[in-house]
């Protein structure tokens, strides 16, 4: 029986949100549970990419020069418009939340919505920063080629690829290409996980803005009670964070010489 | 609480300082700062990070427990980051890969 516990407030069934579950004794104090444990799961996904950056940065420590050749392998249009994009990704959804704090189910849908889309717009632009590498020989195993990119461009007469030859010339690299070769794929193999791993998470972000979206077209939310809404904001911004750092570490390591 | 509802323009105004930032971090790239590249690209970066969490994020807002409880994460990662990277820079029983005698740490090769 309920009524063999008593517990002060906690009676009136009828009078709280029908959100609120029983064990917490207010919205607020089962909002604030909730979020702080949305805190406790992203400190453990920092502590997860932290590690990746520990690799990152041995590495890059060990064999900057490498990492320098490497990085000038990435487009920077590509890799800053994705940023751009999911800098903007975060603020339709911040907009969105915002949007149900005050009540305002139809642009909390357009907003999560517009979320969703410009998530798969840096999803597609990654597809196509992996398709050039896959076509020149830049993912790491049996077929890498580092000097592929040059000969290849250079055969074609492409005027970039004999300009970048004349580049890493100037540049009097003291790594032979066979050194080259194999400490390049150092650097690619990082690119990958890193940004896999990253995309990943774009991939899953998704899925939830879909449910979130969903549940908010049925009408699930309102200004006392938006915590999915919130919660999947916290993880999105999360993910945008990370690309935050993976901007500059992986497309900007010595773009000046 | 973390039920504050920001006004629209300070989002808006948040959006922009992370554009501003994207396109200086981009610009510092291509000047020759010798030593001072890597350390200007990760401020910038943190900074950037510090507004999506302070302000997007909400952690203005929240209550101590959770603001401790980032502090917290964040101690760790810097543990992480700092004592690996300590070690591996310093320390004989880590010696650096037989390829490259000298490399430093923020980039610049002497």
């Amino acid at each position: 029986m309920s009524d063999v516990i008593a517990h002060p407030g906690r009676d009136a069934h009828a009078a709280h949100h029908p959100a609120q579950q029983h064990h917490f004794d207010t919205m607020p104090q089962q909002k604030e549970a909730a979020v702080l444990g949305m805190w406790v799961f992203l400190l453990t996904e920092i502590l997860f990419f932290g590690g990746l950056f520990v690799a990152y940065m041995i590495y890059r420590v060990w064999y900057f020069e490498a990492f320098a050749e490497a990085s000038r392998r990435l487009s920077l249009f590509w890799g800053g418009l994705n940023t751009a994009v999911l800098i903007g990704s975060s603020l339709t959804m911040a907009l969105a939340v915002r949007a149900a704090q005050t009540n305002n189910r139809k642009w909390t849908v357009n907003w999560l919505a517009l979320t969703m889309l410009l998530g798969c717009v840096f999803l597609g632009v990654k597809v196509i920063e992996y398709e050039d590498k896959f076509a020149n020989y830049e993912v790491p195993g049996a077929n890498y080629n580092w000097l592929y990119h040059e000969q290849h461009a250079a055969a074609e007469g492409h005027e970039g690829g004999a300009e970048a030859a004349a580049a890493g010339e100037h540049r009097q690299l003291r790594m032979t290409p066979e050194q080259l070769q194999r400490t390049t794929q150092l650097y690619f193999s990082l690119y990958f996980t890193m940004t896999g791993l990253h995309a990943l998470h774009m991939i899953i972000g998704v899925g939830l803005m879909l449910v979130i979206t969903w549940m908010a077209w049925k009408g699930r939310f309102d200004s006392e009670y938006y915590t999915p809404v919130e919660m999947g904001g916290l993880y999105w911004h999360f993910v945008d964070i990370v690309w935050i750092f993976l901007f500059p570490l992986l497309y900007l390591v010595e773009r000046h010489t | 609480m973390s039920d504050h509802v920001s006004p629209i323009s300070l989002y808006l105004t948040i959006f922009f300082a992370l554009m501003i930032g994207t396109a200086l971090t981009v610009a510092a790239a291509f000047v020759n700062l010798g030593t001072f590249n890597f350390p200007v690209a990760m401020l910038i970066a943190v900074f950037k990070a510090s507004l999506v969490v302070w302000y997007f994020m909400h952690m203005k807002y929240q209550s101590h427990l959770t603001k401790l409880s980032l502090a917290t994460g964040l101690f760790f990662l810097a543990i992480l980051l700092g004592m690996m990277l300590i070690d591996y820079t310093s320390k004989d029983f880590t010696p650096m890969p037989p390829l490259i005698e000298s490399t430093s740490l923020i980039g610049g090769t002497h």
